[in-house]
């Protein structure tokens, strides 16, 4: 659910077909509560391309002694092959609800646009 | 009247009032003719005010405006002033774009000479002025001189030769916001902002040529210089990914302070600390040190503008005129002297997509300005225009010197994507005599005109409410966006 939200939160900005998988990171989202490790994971995660210029081709997740390692498969923008769709300013904690059902898990979040 | 278990009573032509229960401290009071408020009680936007109404220290109402519409935690539209011995800030009081506002530029020129210089125009000004998500500036900040935007605003611009004295003067708390502290700002913050310093930003941020359409109050349209026919130049950026980078960090701090003190809030984008606390502080003095690097960057992108006119138009300075009519932000939280139940309090007043607005005789305005009021500026869509206003008295008695700040969108982005059905954007723009220059077509579509609340309506309300006075109408006839 969080490599899913990640991924939603690159679609929003960019096309992700067009992102090369040549880089890698990995984010750690502490300790506590699920909407706060998403919540964690998710800034960190728009931090890569605010602060570092680095877009997400897709994510996965493994669950650690209580946290979740994320770790995304991306490379730095190329304003020649990329176009960024919108700025989102933050994730918000604003309505975040992560919700367990027969099928998984589901996450809403709102982001400031 | 009631909508959705929330009890509205209309309490003039203008004003609506929620009165007080469960938790609030102060009733509601929000500025909405009958029919806007028909679309206002469609989101949450209400609630969000009855929630602010909780906050500790809040005084006489929460406030909301005729463009009032959800935002996070407090709404956009939404005025609170707190106490400042019991009251609290709240960073989702602000938003994330911290000082986000307006300045416009008027010139010597008239429409009628520059409308066919318009497109080499708009071409030059969407070309040096920076725009777009991730856009970086001309400056790069070492971080000593970042410690110096920060605590010095559009004054630091000043000692670069970016600024006037006159700049200066006619910008809100001139240009520089007391009590900023860079240590108060992260490390983050600070990297996200090194390279965006005079960069506009993308969605809802632009640059705009615009004639003076129509004007309803001569004496303070010549005050601000502006006239009929002439072409002046709309600026609307704010903190970049600095300020977006300091709200985020201080809901952190916030959310902490509210569990060691058992603070309880409706929503937890409330999240708050009392003024005097060390959170408190810490957050207003890195509040005040974002409002500088906004000030700064428009300051920066007003030069720009200047520069660019001029070059193209093979003009001088003295023969292009373009001089600061005003500068003033709509996301913001300052302390203030204010009349509530008949004392004069010092107060903090948490402005989140509102405008300050003084009336005549205020001693903060500027003495060319101190006889009609402060220059307010509501940017409508890029279709349908703008408004100047100028404070007034009935906003002392009423929002605590404030005021509406745009049209508010009644449509989301992804509804306005989709209603344009394949159509473009561009062509529509030109139908309506609007040549439009972008970085993003996505965003462009988002800010379709249809998309927001027709201007004229909610600048009608404030004016009604005695809060604002109309005093001009602009028409957009070049947009640059991100």
């Amino acid at each position: 659910m969080c490599a899913a939200s990640v991924e939603a939160l690159f679609s929003l900005l960019t096309d992700r077909r067009k992102i090369r998988r040549s880089g890698r990171r990995t984010l750690d989202s502490g300790s506590g509560p699920p909407e706060e490790r998403l919540l964690s994971i998710l800034r960190q995660a728009l931090l890569l391309f605010s602060l570092d210029r680095f877009l997400v081709r897709d994510a996965d997740a493994i669950m650690k002694s209580g946290r979740i390692l994320v770790t995304v498969r991306g490379e730095p923008v190329d304003d020649a092959r990329h176009s960024a769709y919108r700025e989102i300013k933050a994730v918000t904690a604003h309505a975040l609800t992560v919700e367990e059902g027969p099928s998984g898990f589901t996450a809403r979040f709102v982001l400031d646009v | 009247m009631r909508f959705e278990e929330i009890s509205l009573s209309q309490v003039s032509e203008t004003a609506w009032e929620i009165p007080r229960t469960g938790g609030m401290l102060v009733p509601g009071l929000v500025f909405a003719s009958r029919e806007m408020m028909e679309d206002i009680v469609r989101d949450q936007a209400l609630r969000q005010v009855m929630n602010v109404a909780h906050l500790p220290g809040i005084l006489f109402r929460s406030i909301g405006m005729p463009d009032i519409h959800w935002g996070y935690g407090f709404p956009i539209g939404g005025v609170a002033a707190m106490d400042v011995d019991e009251g609290v800030i709240s960073p989702g009081g602000v938003g994330y774009d911290i000082n986000c506002g307006v300045r416009l530029l008027r010139s010597n020129l008239e429409m009628a000479t520059l409308r066919p210089r318009l497109p080499e125009l708009l071409a030059a000004l969407h070309r040096e002025v920076p725009s777009g998500v991730g856009s970086t500036g001309t400056v790069r900040l070492t971080p000593p001189e970042m410690d110096k935007v920060l605590t010095g605003g559009s004054r630091w611009a000043v000692s670069r030769g970016n600024a006037t004295e006159e700049d200066v003067e006619f910008t809100e708390s001139g240009g520089r916001l007391p009590g900023a502290d860079p240590d108060a700002v992260s490390d983050v913050a600070k990297k996200r902002g090194l390279d965006q310093l005079g960069t506009l930003g993308a969605g809802n941020h632009f640059l705009e040529i615009d004639e003076v359409e129509e004007v309803f109050f001569p004496e303070a349209a010549a005050a601000y210089g502006l006239f009929q026919g002439q072409a002046v130049f709309f600026i609307h950026s704010g903190s970049r990914g600095l300020g977006y980078q300091v709200c985020d960090d201080y809901l952190d701090v916030m959310a902490a302070y509210m569990r060691k003190h058992a603070l309880n809030v409706p929503d937890r984008q409330l999240a708050c600390a009392h003024i005097g606390s060390d959170e408190g502080r810490r957050y207003l003095s890195g509040l005040a040190a974002a409002a500088n690097y906004a000030f700064a960057n428009r300051q920066l992108l007003a030069h720009q503008v200047r520069e660019t006119v001029q070059r193209v138009l093979r003009l001088g300075p003295r023969d292009a005129g373009i001089r600061t009519v005003y500068d003033v932000g709509h996301n913001n939280a300052k302390f203030e002297s204010h009349e509530v139940d008949g004392r004069r309090r010092d107060v903090l007043v948490h402005r989140k997509g509102a405008t300050r607005a003084f009336p005549p005789g205020h001693p903060e305005l500027p003495a060319a300005y101190r006889d009609v009021g402060q220059p307010v500026f509501i940017p409508g869509d890029m279709g349908r225009g703008s408004f100047v206003l100028a404070g007034a008295p009935g906003a002392m008695r009423l929002s605590f010197g404030s005021t509406c700040h745009g049209a508010g969108r009644r449509m989301s982005r992804t509804s306005a994507r989709q209603s344009l059905r394949g159509k473009s954007v561009f062509a529509e723009m030109e139908r309506r005599g609007v040549l439009v220059a972008c970085t993003s077509r996505k965003t462009l579509a988002e800010e379709i005109p249809e998309a927001y609340k027709e201007v004229g309506t909610v600048v009608d309300v404030v004016d009604r409410a005695g809060i604002a006075r109309k005093v001009a109408r602009l028409r957009p006839l070049a947009v640059a966006k991100g």
